[in-house]
Order: C-alpha cells, then structure tokens, then sequence
C-alpha cells in the first residue's frame, strides 16, 4: 500500500472546483514534485489529505489510511502547511514541547530537532520576533519531531534565501536516503528541480502528467545536462570516449540526451573535477509550462 | 487524553498572557478584600463569607479560555493544532478540561491567599472570624465556579471564533445584562452562566446579597451550569466536525 494515495479527490468552494477528480500515489524512499501554477489547486489537496479539509468526493490516504484514523499521526506524517503560523508570545522551544506533549515524545527530541534546522541558539526567543526563513525552519522541526515515515511540505521554499534553499534540498534528499516518502509541492519547478525524482503535475485541479522527472518534462530528446568543469576541453574527450554527444555553449558544456548522473560518473572516472552540473533546467520549464498551459 | 490535557496545559502557561491574566486576578481580589477588610464595619458572618467569595479567577479563566480556543483561529494555530491531534472532537473536550484544572488550580491559590490575608486582618481588628469549616465551604464553591467558567470561555471561543467579540460579547453580559436582568426578571437572570448560575452556586447575587431568594439552588446551579457547557460544546462540536479549516 502506497505510504500517500490520492484516489478520485475532488474538492469544491462554493462555486469554485479547486481540485477536480485528482489521483495519484507517492512512493517511500522518493521525493515526488507536486506542481503546478498558482491556484492550481496544490495546497486544497494537501489539506485535504491531512484531514484539515473536508473532500467533495473521493479519498486521500495514508497507507490506506485516513488522517484522522492515524495513531499517533506525528511518527507517521510530518506536515508543513504553506501558511505554517505560530503564536508569537510563545519560544519555539515552547512550541515545540506543546508538540511534543501531544504526541508523546521525549522532551529531548525538541532538542535534537531544533540543532538539525539550525535554530538551537534562537530557540527561547519568541517566534513573533523571528524571520521568515526561522519560521519556515521551526515549521520542520515540528514536522521531523516524531521522525516522520511521510513528509509533506507545501511550497517549502517559499521565505528562504538561497542557502535556505539548499538546506532544504539537502534536508529532502537525506529524508529520502532514508527511506522516507517526501511529496514537496512548489509552482516553482526550478526550485524543486534539483531535489526530486518523481512530479505530478497538476492545473486546474486537474492531473496533466505523472511520472519520474525525465519522463514528464525531460522526455528523452528533451533532458540535456549542463555542465562545466575545470577543464572543460578533458571533460569533453572524456565524454566522447563514453559514447555522448556534446556541444560548447558558452560558459560550459551541453550534453544532449544524458543524465546529470551518468554525466557524473564519466567525470569522475576521467578524474575531472566538476565547478557545476545540472539538467537543463530551461527546457524543464518550458515542459512544464506547456503541460499547465501557462506563459511562463 | 491524558497527552491532550498536558499539552494544553503547556500551551497555556507558555504565553505572557497567562501570567498577566493570571496576576491581575489576584491582584484584583487582594485588593478588594484588604480594601473591604480594613474599611469595613458590617461584619455579620454572611458578609465575611461573601468577603470570601471575592475571588475574580472566574472572570479571568473565562477570558484565558476564550483566549486560549479563540486565539488558535486569531493566530492561525488552528491548523497546526489539529494536525497534531487530527480528532477535533477530542482536541475540543481536552482544552475545556485543561481550563476547567487550571480554574481550580489558580481560584485554589487566589482563594487561599485572600483568605489569609482577610484572615490575618479581620482577627487584627477584632471581628470574628470565619470557622474553618465555613472557609472550607467558602473554597471548594470558588474552585467549582472557576472550574465550570473555565470550561465555558473554552466552549464560547471554539463556537464563535472570534476573540474580540467573544471577549466584548461575554464581559456586556457579565457587565451590563446580568445587572439589568436581575433587577428587571431575577427569575431569568438566575440561569445566566455569567452571573446567575455561578451566583447560585457561591450564594451571592450580582448586587452582593446573600440572604436573596431569587437565587437557584447550588446543586440546580451546578445542573444549569452543566447545561450551559454542553450547549456551547455540542454547538462548537458540530460546527468544528463538519467545516473545512482554512
Ligand atoms: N477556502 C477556500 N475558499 C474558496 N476558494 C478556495 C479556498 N481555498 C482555495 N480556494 C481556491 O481553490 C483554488 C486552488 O487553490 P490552492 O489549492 O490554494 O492552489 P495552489 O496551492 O496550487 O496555489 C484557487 O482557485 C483558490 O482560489
Ligand atoms: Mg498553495
């Protein structure tokens, strides 16, 4: 049984049908893109999932569970909503230990999680004091708090600044490694890019693709993997040798057809050092905006 | 459950809030019985008992519960709170719980200081004090009242959502409504969970009288109290169950 199924979901507001017969599965030890536009219905779905919303129709599980029938939920699914929102009189220490009460957890595993987002030395403050970024990383320490089997986070990204960012994409990969199922929504695809093996690709609350990432947006003509090295010109033999085609762009290469990671291996078999590697990420978007139907 | 009850209570004793509240009751009742006590010069032993009675954890319990619900949706913590416990209907039942403890616990330590103190001032001027038994009485009426008010302001605060209004709503009626009902229909005015019904279970009306006959029983007191809690959490029960949390 998939850790988080999707079956049929479909949630209407008044009027307005946010998220239309929507299914899909997640898969443990993957993180899986959920994206889309703006309004395309992400956040409706996810809430609906953790039980915060009632669905018009259809189901959305936990390993064939619904939330609510989840036994001590915290060691099971870790959440961080979009619009994640503290009292601001409360510490983040204190916020955690509320938390960690509810779910019956050692107190000692508020410190453990507050070191893992870096926020050990601001954890007596007060959370009204505290900037986005320091929310958005208290928001996944109470996600990680009961060492989660499924995390969910809901355009993550969202407040953080560049090494924010990467931290994040190193948190979601090492969640992963470790066998959890991590589902990261985002309407930003470059932001997401880097870190995720499988995307769902939603529009108008309805389902446009699903698959691993190369599939959906790269397709096999599709994926190139930009990469430059510290000699570029031995990077390029040693890729030749391997069989790929390669052409120069300007400040590196281009190796149509390829993955970053097969890329990597003949790199590091040719003992290159690599300065940067990464798939291509414009046509990703602009497989992606044809998907959703968007300008861009 | 048990989780439940001491995460709330964590959640309540972890903002400024609290203290504020919390030192401001008893600030205010220690005020009015050192005032009463020194200045005072009708002692019979009904007005002793009701220099007892003067303790305001009632009043500030109620306000911290409709605080402590109200505020989930004024902060948006609504929504990380039931992701941490997912059965809305439980969460409800342990907050009203969790306030009606610290109602005791706070009209326990309120109650007892005002009646040393009280103490120590009426046997300094030579008036008769209230028998340990009396004061006994005295007690577990208060912590009852603090208990159920507690619960309530837990009740109108997850029903109306609105912490301002919730607020203005119940001190208009404490204030304003519960006075102007008992002088026009004190039958009525005895059944208000602001005024009547944990008067009724002190003994004291809203003008300070003892010896009142519109006053229900303390057991009916208690009864009608009840009825009142349920009300307001069967009313927020369901209009938590079914909606969308946003
Ligand atoms: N509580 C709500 N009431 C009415 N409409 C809503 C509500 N929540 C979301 N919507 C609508 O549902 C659609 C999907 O919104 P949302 O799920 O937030 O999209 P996304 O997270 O992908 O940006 C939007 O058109 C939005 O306006
Ligand atoms: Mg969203």
């Amino acid at each position: 049984m998939a850790p988080v199924e999707i079956s049929g979901l479909s949630k209407r507001f008044s009027g307005v049908l946010a998220v239309n017969d929507l299914s899909f599965e997640i898969e443990a030890g993957r993180v899986t893109g959920f994206l889309g536009p703006n309004g395309a219905g992400k956040s409706t779905t996810l809430r609906a999932l953790l039980g915060l919303i009632r669905p018009t129709a259809g189901t959305a599980t936990f390993g064939g569970r619904r939330y609510e029938e989840l036994e001590r939920p915290s060691t099971q699914v870790g959440a961080v909503l979009e619009d994640a929102s503290f009292h601001p009189g409360r510490t983040a220490r204190n916020h955690l230990r509320v938390l960690a009460a509810t779910g019956d957890h050692a107190f000692e595993r508020v410190d453990a999680v507050l070191a893992d987002v870096g926020l050990s030395d601001a954890a007596d403050r007060r959370v009204g004091g505290y900037s986005m970024g320091m929310k958005q990383r208290l928001g996944i320490a109470a996600a990680l708090l009961g060492d989660p089997e499924v995390l969910i986070l809901d355009e993550p990204t969202n407040g953080l600044d560049p090494p924010g960012i990467a931290w994040m994409r190193g948190l979601v990969r090492e969640q992963a490694e470790r066998g959890r199922a991590v589902l990261i929504s985002s309407h930003l695809l470059a932001e997401v890019a880097q870190s995720v093996d499988d995307v769902v690709v939603i529009s108008h609350g309805e389902l446009r693709a699903r698959g691993t990432l190369e599939d959906v947006l790269g397709g096999d003509e599709g994926l190139v993997t930009v990469v430059r090295a510290q000699d570029d010109d031995r990077l390029a033999r040693a890729l030749q040798d391997a069989g790929h085609p390669v052409q120069r762009s300007g400040d590196g290469l281009l190796v149509p057809g390829v993955s970053p990671e097969e890329v990597g291996v003949v790199a590091g078999d040719a003992g290159v050092y690599l300065v940067g590697l990464a798939p291509q990420v414009r046509s990703l978007e602009q497989a992606f905006f044809a998907l959703t139907g968007d300008k861009g | 459950m048990t989780s439940l009850l001491r995460a709330e209570l964590l959640k309540l004793r972890t903002t400024r809030t609290f203290a504020a509240l919390v030192a401001a009751a008893l600030v205010l009742s220690l005020l009015v019985v050192v005032l009463t006590g020194l200045l005072s010069d009708d002692w019979t032993e009904e007005n002793t008992r009701g220099l007892f009675a003067a303790d305001f954890t009632g009043l500030f319990i109620m306000l911290l519960g409709i605080i402590g619900m109200a505020g989930e949706w004024r902060h948006r913590t609504i929504t990380g709170t039931f992701l941490a416990a997912p059965n809305r209907v439980r969460l409800l039942a342990a907050k009203g719980l969790s306030y009606a403890v610290a109602g005791v616990v706070l009209s326990l330590i309120v109650t007892v200081t005002i009646m040393v103190v009280g103490t120590v001032i009426l046997a300094s001027r030579g008036i008769d004090t209230l028998s340990l038994a009396t004061l006994l009485d005295v007690l577990w009426r208060n912590l009852l009242v603090s208990a159920l008010v507690g619960a309530l302001g837990v009740g109108v605060g997850a029903l109306l959502r609105n912490q301002v209004v919730a607020i203005i709503g119940v001190l208009l009626i404490g204030f304003v409504v519960d006075p102007a009902l008992f002088a026009l229909v004190p039958e009525v005015a005895a059944y208000s969970p602001t005024g009547g019904a944990p008067g009724g279970i002190i003994g004291i009306d809203a003008f300070g009288d003892t010896d009142t006959d519109t006053l229900l029983a303390p057991g009916v007191a208690v009864l009608v109290m009840f009825g009142w809690i349920a009300a307001f959490f069967a009313a927020a029960g369901a209009r938590l169950r079914g909606g969308d949390l946003v």
